[in-house]
């Protein structure tokens, strides 16, 4: 064997920014902040799977809890097969309000310019809110304006969960890709659904050069059977297309 | 280092007195996978009078550039081509008129030009008022002709988006260098990584970023107003020496843990030349693509050309090479001088089963490894001919061998980059 000395500092995966924004608010109380848990908690091991079956990213992934301020649940970039195996739970905020602004301010410093490598995927966000924001006047506007200025938030595929149809408000339009619809949970007990269908497009949009209006044709407005929720990794879908395209 | 007499001492290995090419390709992983082609191109030919032509191209590889792996073969091939003749006209010692309107078909010849090129500058506004506009009409042109030889089949049709120009199935990058006595002229549209090496580690990347290029969009030869994506640099190597260029399609640099890998590369390659000579990096340059196209890496097609300057020891064990102005027949696979098998036609798994190195190790070379610092006591020379022969282009002659680079107290290089217009 001829061994090989490659110059640089060695070669991996392209890192896949996952960052979840999770409401934690006072509203979240009791069993909708239960079934959340569960829902990440099963989302997990599909984004799991999906890693290991995959030949082009390394997911790491973020929470931020938010409230009236947000909090980095997992600040730092973790692979998704070691926060699956050291899971703990998130807990809601007594009198916690729905404040997107800071936590949008708060996702977007943490995917500013020299915060990603530069090689990175484009990243996702997920948003899991049951409720209304109640930022002050202008600043879930402020904030969102951050996130959307960067140019990783601008590219970044951005979902957004809905916990009941009231939720699936028209700030949500604001915040989500524009070619993926909000995904509504209509009861604590479609929440888990809703994630696992969010991780997977997550999953299967962020792979390079995927046709996202395809995919979320097939992912987001396809029932369950069809989107392959009910088993983890790839569902069978259309294989994706890869590399880039033209400006 | 020269004696003053110009010839190395006796018990060194001979200066190589030209610019000297090696080139790999490798199917991406995930192309492989999901059956796609390597949509990565190659070419490299010497110039007649010395110097040398390297271009790497990258097909892009969404459904709408159903074609992409032949935009990126024609590309090269065309880049080649106007390089070639660019050089040409430097080589006459001649400029073009400064009254350009429409791209020539053909580049001016000697006679229609006035007085000599002697700026980077000059020269810079000669790429990009001639060679640039020429590279993409006739690339156009190429890629109409093939349509018009060969009509999109109903699958192909099927694939292409309404409205879609014929071209835009063609879809291509385009990295060319031109490198003709001092100067190092270079030109990239699209994604990809242009890196020189100095000698004392540095890296030298003349050609300006384009902060359009986020890793899923690139500007493309298909574009609308390809002309104006172009970036191009010209590098005086007599102000600023380089011991190497590297012309990479991005499959290379995504495949980097580094961010600011260049730095890296460049370090450990100047290291690197000084105690390997270019038959050791022949047989290790397919490992490096195979590498960084691996499942391990970014999984992309990935296409390198190396370019070694002038002044560095040359092997005496190289495979005898063609004669020098042999005009190669550019733009066809044949023409690609590969270091390795074309992943095109024969998968990397395939090329590699039972033979030539495997599990490549990625070795951080420097001062924070000192036990690399003497690579040839940490790597074993190899005891026998690389099992996949490296074909290595022509090594190009009659140019003077550049002085020694200095390492030291050198001006910033001479360059005339434009910044990306839009």
């Amino acid at each position: 064997m001829t061994e090989t000395l490659m110059p640089g500092g060695g070669v991996a995966r392209r890192p896949l920014h996952f960052i979840v924004m999770a409401d934690c608010s006072g509203s979240m109380k009791g069993e909708k902040m239960q079934a959340l848990n569960y829902a990440l908690r099963s989302m997990l091991p599909h984004l799991v799977a999906w890693e290991q079956d995959q030949l082009q990213a390394q997911l790491l992934i973020r929470i931020l809890a938010f409230a009236t301020v947000p909090q980095w649940y997992v600040q730092d970039p973790v692979p998704v097969a070691d926060l699956s195996r050291h899971w703990r739970n998130l807990e809601y905020v007594p009198m916690g309000r729905t404040n997107m602004g800071p936590a949008f301010r708060a996702v977007a410093e943490s995917i500013g310019p020299e915060r990603l490598e530069r090689r990175a995927l484009r990243p996702a966000i997920l948003l899991v809110t049951d409720g209304l924001p109640t930022d002050p006047p202008g600043g879930f506007e402020a904030g969102l304006g951050l996130l959307l200025e960067s140019v990783a938030g601008r590219s970044a595929l951005r979902l957004a969960v809905a916990i009941g149809r009231d939720a699936s408000s028209e700030p949500l339009d604001r915040f989500r890709s524009p070619d993926v619809p909000v995904l509504v949970a209509d009861g604590t007990d479609e929440i888990a659904d809703r994630l696992v269908t969010a991780s997977i497009a997550v999953s299967r949009m962020s792979e390079v050069g995927a046709d996202r209006g395809a995919l979320a044709e097939q992912l987001l407005q396809a029932g369950p059977a069809a989107r392959g929720a009910d088993s983890p990794g790839r569902p069978d879908l259309e294989p994706v297309r890869f590399d880039d395209t033209i400006l | 280092m020269t004696t003053p007499s110009g010839l190395p001492p006796a018990d060194q290995p001979p200066l190589r007195d030209g610019w000297l090419v090696l080139t790999a390709s490798e199917r991406g992983a995930s192309h492989a996978a999901s059956k796609l082609p390597n949509q990565d191109a190659v070419v490299t030919e010497p110039i007649e009078s010395g110097g040398v032509v390297a271009a790497v191209a990258d097909g892009h590889g969404h459904w709408r550039h159903v074609r992409s792996a032949r935009g990126s073969r024609l590309a090269v091939s065309v880049g080649c081509q106007v390089g070639h003749e660019l050089a040409g006209l430097l080589e006459d010692g001649k400029s073009v008129p400064a009254d350009g309107d429409d791209p020539p078909d053909e580049l001016p010849t000697a006679s229609q030009v006035s007085p000599v090129q002697t700026s980077a500058s000059q020269i810079g506004e000669l790429v990009r008022d001639l060679l640039v506009p020429t590279i993409v009409q006739r690339w156009r042109s190429a890629v109409l002709a093939d349509v018009a030889a060969a009509p999109f089949t109903d699958q192909e049709e099927d694939l292409r988006q309404d409205g879609d120009d014929a071209t835009i199935a063609y879809g291509s990058t385009l990295l060319l260098a031109v490198a003709l006595r001092q100067w190092l002229i270079l030109a990239q549209i699209g994604d990809g990584d242009m890196v020189g090496v100095r000698a004392d580690g540095a890296a030298v990347q003349p050609v300006p970023e384009d902060p359009a290029l986020d890793g899923r969009y690139t500007t493309s030869l298909c574009g609308p107003d390809a002309s104006s994506d172009f970036r191009v640099a010209v590098l005086d190597t007599s102000q600023t020496p380089l011991v190497a260029m590297l012309l990479a399609t991005d499959g290379y640099g995504n495949a980097q843990i580094m961010d600011h890998w260049a730095g890296a590369f460049s370090a450990d390659l100047a290291e690197l030349l000084k105690e390997r000579d270019e038959h050791w990096l022949a047989s290790q340059l397919p490992a490096w693509a195979a590498r960084c196209a691996s499942a391990d890496g970014s999984a992309d097609d990935t296409t390198v050309a190396l370019m070694l300057a002038p002044g560095l020891p040359r092997s005496t064990t190289l495979p005898s090479v063609g004669p020098s102005g042999q005009a190669p027949n550019v733009g066809s696979e044949e023409t690609t001088v590969p270091a390795v098998i074309h992943a095109d036609t024969v998968p990397g798994a395939q090329a590699q089963a039972g033979q030539g190195p495997v599990e490549p190790v990625t070795v951080r070379l420097g001062t924070a490894q000192p036990t690399i610092a003497d690579p040839v006591s940490a790597v074993p020379e190899p005891t026998e001919p690389a099992l996949i022969e490296p074909e290595i282009a022509r090594t190009v002659v009659a140019r003077p061998a550049l002085a020694e680079p200095t390492t030291a107290g050198q001006d910033p290089p001479e360059t005339t980059p434009w910044q990306v217009s839009r």
